[in-house]
C-alpha cells in the first residue's frame, strides 16, 4: 500500500467514526397493528419505541422506510392508498390514492424505494367498475417521487407481468426485480425488461411446476431474496417421501444471480425467509416453526416450534437476533445461534399484526 | 377434477381451462389476484393431510386471510364489498365473538 493510499483510507476511515449521524444511528424494527397503527420497536430495550395512527381506514400492509430512516412509506385504507408518515413528527407528508374515477386500483404487495429515496414503486393492480360488470385493467408498477406531496399522481407507469408480488431494487439503483412466476429485470427508468429467471416456468426434468409464495419484502438487512419453493417429483411413486421437496430461491440484489436449490423432503409449511446478513450462509424460515437452513449445504440445521404461527421474519445488523412477526400481536426474537427464544415484544392494546411486514430501519 | 363438481361459471371455466390444456392459468397459490381466483385448500387440511400445518391459533390467521382477499368464502372480502367488518375487532384472538357472518344486500 503506498503512503497516498494508505492516507486516504485513514481519512475515510476517520470521516466514518466523526460522522455523527452514523455514530448515533440505532437500529429500530417498524411493523404495524390494527387499527391503521404503524409501530416504531426498539428491539435492543424490548420496548415499542412509539407508535403513529395514520388517518383513515384499513390496516397497514407494505412498509418501506426511506434510506434515510426519517419516513415510513406504507399501505393503507385496504391496500388502496400509499402514505408517508415522518417518524420524527408523525405527520403524514406523502400520499397517493391509487384508485382514480371509475378506475379502482389495489397494492397487492410489491413496493420497494429507490436507494437515493427520491422514488417509491407500487404493484397496481386496477379494474374498471361499470354499471353491471368489472372490467380487468392491466397491472404496473406505478411510479412515484417521494417529493410529490399529498395528492401524489404516479411519474410514470413500468408494464410488468400479473401476479408480480416482489420488488426489490438493486443497491445502486441500476435494476427493479419484479418476482411473479418468474423474476423479471428491470431497467426502473422505463420499465425495459433486461432479464428473466425462470422458476414456475422452470424446465427441470421430472419436476412439476414450483410452488413459489412470496409477499413480503423484508430482505434489506443481505440485500438477497430469499423465498421457500416446493416442488413435485414426478418421477417418483407418490408415497416416497422424497416425492415433495422443499427448497430455497434466492435472488441477490447486488448481482442479480437466481439460485434454486432443495435443502429436504417437504415436512413442514414455510412462508417466509431472511438470508443472516453476517453468515450469509445461514437463512432463516418462519411459519409454525423457525428453521435454519445453510445454503452453501443445502441441509436444514435446526427446526423450533413457535408458540403460534408467525408469517415473516427479519434480522438484526449483527446477524445476532432473528424477529419473527405477523398474525396476532407479538414479535417473537429468536438467537441466530441456537434457535432459542430469548424474548419478546408485545404490541400495545394486543392488537392483531395480520399480514403486516416487518421492517429493519436505522435511525 | 373427478371429486370436484363446479357449482359456478367461473368454476366451469377453470374446470375446462385444466381440460383443454391451459392449466397454468388456473395455478394455485402463486395466482395471488385476490378474491374468487385463488384456489387454495388450506383451512380445513393441511399439505400433509393433517392439521397441525395450519395456522395456529385459526384466529391468528383470520385477518390474514379476510384482508388480502384470500378466502373470500370462509372470511369476508375487506378490500372490496366488506371493508368494515373487522373494524372494531382489533385483536381476532380476544373478540373473535363479535366477528359476524356477512350476507348479500338484497
Amino acid at each position: 500500500m503506498t503512503s497516498k493510499i494508505l492516507a486516504a483510507a485513514l481519512l475515510a476511515l476517520g470521516a466514518l467514526s466523526l460522522d455523527p449521524a452514523a455514530a448515533l444511528s440505532k437500529e429500530y424494527i417498524l411493523t404495524s397493528t390494527k387499527p391503521n397503527t404503524l409501530v416504531l420497536v426498539d428491539p435492543a430495550a424490548r420496548k415499542v419505541e412509539r407508535t403513529y395512527q395514520i388517518a383513515g381506514p384499513g390496516a397497514p400492509l407494505g412498509i418501506v422506510p426511506s434510506p434515510d430512516g426519517k419516513i415510513a412509506y406504507v399501505i393503507t385504507n385496504h391496500w388502496g392508498s400509499l402514505v408517508g408518515i415522518d417518524l420524527d413528527s408523525g405527520n403524514e407528508v406523502f400520499r397517493a390514492d391509487l384508485s382514480d374515477g371509475n378506475i379502482r386500483a389495489r397494492n397487492m404487495f410489491g413496493l420497494e424505494i429507490s436507494p437515493d429515496g427520491k422514488e417509491v414503486f407500487v404493484m397496481r393492480s386496477p379494474v374498471r367498475l361499470g354499471q353491471g360488470e368489472y372490467e380487468v385493467q392491466d397491472v404496473g408498477i406505478a411510479v412515484y417521487r417521494t417529493d410529490a406531496g399529498l395528492n401524489a399522481r404516479p411519474d410514470r407507469i413500468l408494464p410488468v407481468p400479473r401476479r408480480t408480488t416482489g420488488l426489490f431494487m438493486a443497491p445502486d439503483g441500476s435494476r427493479l426485480y419484479a418476482v411473479n412466476w418468474d423474476i423479471h429485470t428491470l431497467d426502473p427508468k422505463d420499465g425495459k425488461v433486461l432479464k428473466v429467471d425462470k422458476v414456475a416456468n422452470w424446465e427441470r426434468p421430472n419436476y412439476g411446476v414450483p410452488d413459489v409464495f412470496g409477499v413480503w419484502n423484508h430482505y434489506e438487512q443481505a440485500k438477497v431474496f430469499a423465498n421457500p419453493y416446493f416442488a413435485v417429483r414426478t418421477d417418483l411413486d407418490p408415497k416416497d417421501p422424497a416425492m415433495a421437496r422443499t427448497g430455497m430461491l434466492t435472488l441477490d440484489f447486488a448481482t442479480g444471480a437466481v439460485t434454486m436449490n432443495e435443502f429436504e423432503n417437504t415436512s413442514a409449511v414455510i412462508f417466509s425467509s431472511v438470508v443472516n446478513p453476517v453468515r450469509r450462509n445461514e437463512v432463516f424460515s418462519v411459519y409454525n416453526t423457525l428453521s435454519k437452513t445453510d445454503t452453501g449445504t443445502n441441509q436444514l440445521v435446526k427446526r423450533v416450534t413457535l408458540p403460534h404461527t408467525y408469517y415473516c421474519l427479519n434480522i438484526s445488523g449483527d446477524g445476532k437476533e432473528v424477529y419473527v412477526a405477523g398474525t396476532i400481536s407479538d414479535i417473537g426474537i429468536y438467537s441466530a445461534e441456537t434457535l432459542e427464544r430469548i424474548g419478546e415484544i408485545n404490541l400495545p392494546g394486543g392488537h392483531d399484526m395480520g399480514g403486516t411486514w416487518i421492517r429493519m430501519v436505522q435511525r | 377434477m373427478k371429486h370436484l363438481k363446479p357449482i359456478n361459471r367461473k368454476a366451469g371455466q377453470v374446470e375446462r381451462a385444466a381440460e383443454d390444456g391451459k392449466a397454468p392459468e388456473a395455478r394455485v397459490m402463486q395466482v395471488v389476484t385476490g378474491c374468487t381466483s385463488t384456489l387454495d385448500p388450506g383451512w380445513e387440511v393441511d399439505p400433509f393431510g393433517g392439521i397441525a400445518a395450519l395456522c395456529q391459533p385459526v384466529e391468528a390467521d383470520l385477518y390474514g386471510c379476510s384482508d388480502p382477499c384470500w378466502w373470500p368464502v370462509q372470511v369476508p372480502d375487506t378490500i372490496n364489498t366488506h371493508p368494515d367488518w373487522s373494524t372494531e375487532v382489533p385483536s381476532a384472538m380476544r373478540d373473535w365473538r363479535k366477528l359476524q357472518s356477512v350476507y348479500n344486500k338484497k
